[in-house]
């Protein structure tokens, strides 16, 4: 019984780290990233790299995501930002980077699996057994994580000028805010948090070409029914997550594999403005 | 305008007369051997150390004087490893190329779209991957493993050495995968052992929670697993170490190279394989010492794909000489009584036109190279094709 509830604890932590990014840049920018998988490789392939170097592996998420805030803002600058004005096709451009980044790194890695050491490995021993201590290390994260992005959000100027950009763009313009800035620092911080997540979660995964695209789908379940927001993304992650584990554990495991995006659908059917609006 | 036309027509004619002509002329002087392979797709990461293998048995054929006199001739066809490519690949191998023999290492998806395209035209083929067994054609050959001898070691070594009795199994949700799980619960049975539980995850799955929690509230003696290669390995592997479990680990997906890039986490893990590097034979140093010196830096280890196709080469040979043809018919009614000895022993595809192979336990040390604990001398492939 303890051991299911840490399943489902862990589990929905790593769901949350994983859908972060994903709903920072939809919430700022409207746009939803299909590139998010593709970030979370990089973030996977910039551990191998940093490991493979013989640097230490906890150097491994840092680098990550100071790889990541670069790419973002590069790719926010070349081809995100020339197609504000149709969002549809910028959705689509993201579609083909993730394709574009896919094929980028076979060409520079292969197609083979590679391997990035693990900060840690082994277990921890908690309510009589042995528990993945990495796995138990991903809680805390979710949780600092989840406490560091409302802080951003509500106690920085940075946060104050996002928080204008989402209620009203034209508004905080003619306020003088920067919105252009806003929307590269999101997107930036977007794909930190990615590469970031892609090296959080390497220790428990194997890092090929197609590592992150798994993990899109459940992030932008995730974070559809989340309502946009970080609270409402925990809530998700723990109540998707949660079925999925349990789904796994009692009926199976093929099953329990779409459980995630069966139920979103379900949520949004009744609620489609999510879990955390009205 | 008109002039230049004709001329072009004139010489393009002349041009293409020229080629049929050389093409008739090489079609007597050579031996054409195709290969068709997962260039692109799941197999090829494998796919490239299939092909030096290959290279290397016909340089050393034409060295020697060729087969039959004639120079022998790869023709090597991306099969995409799926049935689509591979239906494209023996196509245009064996009605344009007009191939005389098919050996290739293929998905059992591609093989299963190759097979009625062979045996309408006829030709002998050697397909030498391991594979889930009970595929019967009588054109096709197989130098290579079935679950009956790839399990039988590891089950037989966890319930007679390790004294094991019951037993959890975790694979991918394809084919092979429950194939071989299929076969192992059965046998597990035969040796009096109990199967715990028995799960699996959709190929593309890497996350194993829920699986590996229950693996240990039924807390089995041992455990066997059967994955598709690469990711799927990889994954289970590593959460498993993560979450501490430490019984001994029969896994039939990975191989020797694998194994070593696993690092720390492929540890203790148990193999069986019919070919190990470390085999040490002189056939096997020949081998190894040969592929160096041809491919030096370029090299992808040699392993358990590659040098069964190495020896078909040789069996093909061994085939079309004592058939003293290479006509598809005389190869075929040969290929089962010749033999050759390489890397991995003497190879006779003799028993329902599989072939009985020496398998090796092998157990990962620390540093990933792996240790032969056990030599199991000719295991049977069993009851693969009974009205052959």
């Amino acid at each position: 019984m303890a051991i299911l509830l840490l399943d489902i604890l862990t589990t929905a932590s790593m769901l949350f780290i994983v859908a972060a990014g994903l709903m920072i840049i939809l919430g700022v920018m409207k746009l939803i990233n299909f590139a998010h998988g593709a970030f979370l490789t990089v973030g996977g392939y910039a551990a191998h790299v940093v490991t493979a170097h013989g640097f230490s592996p906890w150097l491994t998420i840092p680098a990550a995501a100071a790889f990541g805030f670069v790419l973002g803002v590069v790719v926010e600058r070349v081809v995100v930002r020339p197609l504000y004005s149709r969002p549809l096709d910028a959705i689509l451009a993201t579609w083909g980077l993730g394709i574009i980044i896919a094929q980028v790194i076979v060409f520079a890695f292969g197609r083979e699996v590679q391997f990035a050491q693990s900060p840690i490995s082994g277990t921890v021993d908690l309510f009589g057994t042995g528990y993945s201590s990495w796995r138990l290390i991903l809680i805390a994260v979710a949780v600092v994580l989840g406490l560091l992005l409302t802080a951003l959000l509500y106690l920085t100027r940075f946060g104050l000028n996002a928080r204008a950009v989402i209620m009203n763009e034209n508004l905080a313009r003619g306020l003088g805010i920067d919105s252009i800035r806003v929307r590269a620092m999101t997107f930036g911080l977007g794909a930190a948090l990615a590469c970031a997540a892609g090296a959080l979660i390497t220790p428990l995964l194997s890092v090929d070409p197609n590592m992150g695209l798994p993990w899109l789908v459940n992030s932008f379940m995730l974070v559809l029914v989340s309502g946009i927001a970080i609270p409402g993304l925990a809530l998700a992650s723990l109540v998707l997550g949660g079925a999925q584990v349990l789904v796994s554990t009692f009926v199976s495991p093929i099953i329990g594999g779409i459980t995630i995006v069966v139920l979103a659908a379900v949520i949004l059917r009744i609620k489609p403005q999510g879990l955390s609006r009205g | 305008m008109k002039t230049l036309q004709r001329i072009g027509t004139l010489g393009f004619g002349t041009l293409a007369l020229m080629g049929a002509l050389m093409n008739s002329a090489a079609a007597q002087s050579t031996v054409k051997i195709g290969i068709p392979v997962g260039l692109s797709g799941a197999n090829s990461v494998v796919a490239p150390s299939v092909v030096q293998s290959s290279q290397l048995a016909a340089d050393e054929i034409n060295a020697a004087g060729g087969i039959l006199g004639k120079k022998v001739e790869l023709v090597v066809a991306d099969d995409g490893s799926g049935a689509q490519g591979a239906q494209r690949a023996f196509n245009s191998l064996v009605f344009q190329d007009d191939v005389d023999v098919l050996i290739s290492m293929e998905t059992s998806a591609a093989r299963n779209a190759g097979l009625p395209i062979v045996n309408r035209a006829g030709k002998p083929f050697i397909y030498t991957s391991f594979y889930e067994g009970r595929s019967c054609s009588p054109n096709m050959f197989v130098p290579a493993w079935v679950p009956d001898q790839q399990v039988k070691p590891v089950v037989d070594h966890f319930t007679d050495t390790l004294k094991a009795k019951t037993f959890y199994l975790i694979g991918s949700d394809y084919n092979f995968g429950r194939g071989m799980l299929e076969f192992t619960r059965k046998y597990i049975e035969e040796r009096g052992g109990r199967v715990l539980g028995e799960e699996y995850l959709p190929m593309d799955g890497s996350d194993w929670t829920s699986i590996i929690s229950d693996l240990r509230s039924k807390n089995p003696n041992a455990l066997i697993t059967s994955t598709a290669g690469g990711a799927p390995n990889v994954t289970l592997t590593k959460q498993l170490r993560n979450a501490g479990i430490k019984i001994p680990y029969g896994n039939l997906a990975v191989d020797e190279g694998t194994a070593k890039t696993m690092g720390a986490d492929a540890t203790d893990m148990f193999i069986s394989q019919s070919y190990m590097t470390g085999i040490a034979s002189a056939e096997n140093k020949k081998f190894l010492d040969a592929m160096q010196k041809k491919f030096g830096g370029e090299l992808k280890t040699p392993n358990d794909l590659s040098v069964p196709q190495y020896e078909a080469i040789y069996l093909y040979k061994a085939a079309a000489e004592k058939a003293g043809s290479t006509d598809a018919e005389d190869v075929i009614e040969a290929l089962p009584e010749v033999s050759f000895t390489g890397p991995r022993g003497n190879i006779q595809m003799n028993k329902q036109h599989h072939t009985p192979l020496t398998m090796y336990l092998g157990q990962v040390k620390d540093g990933g190279s792996v240790e032969v604990i056990k030599t199991f001398e000719n295991v049977d492939p069993g009851e693969q094709c009974p009205n052959l």
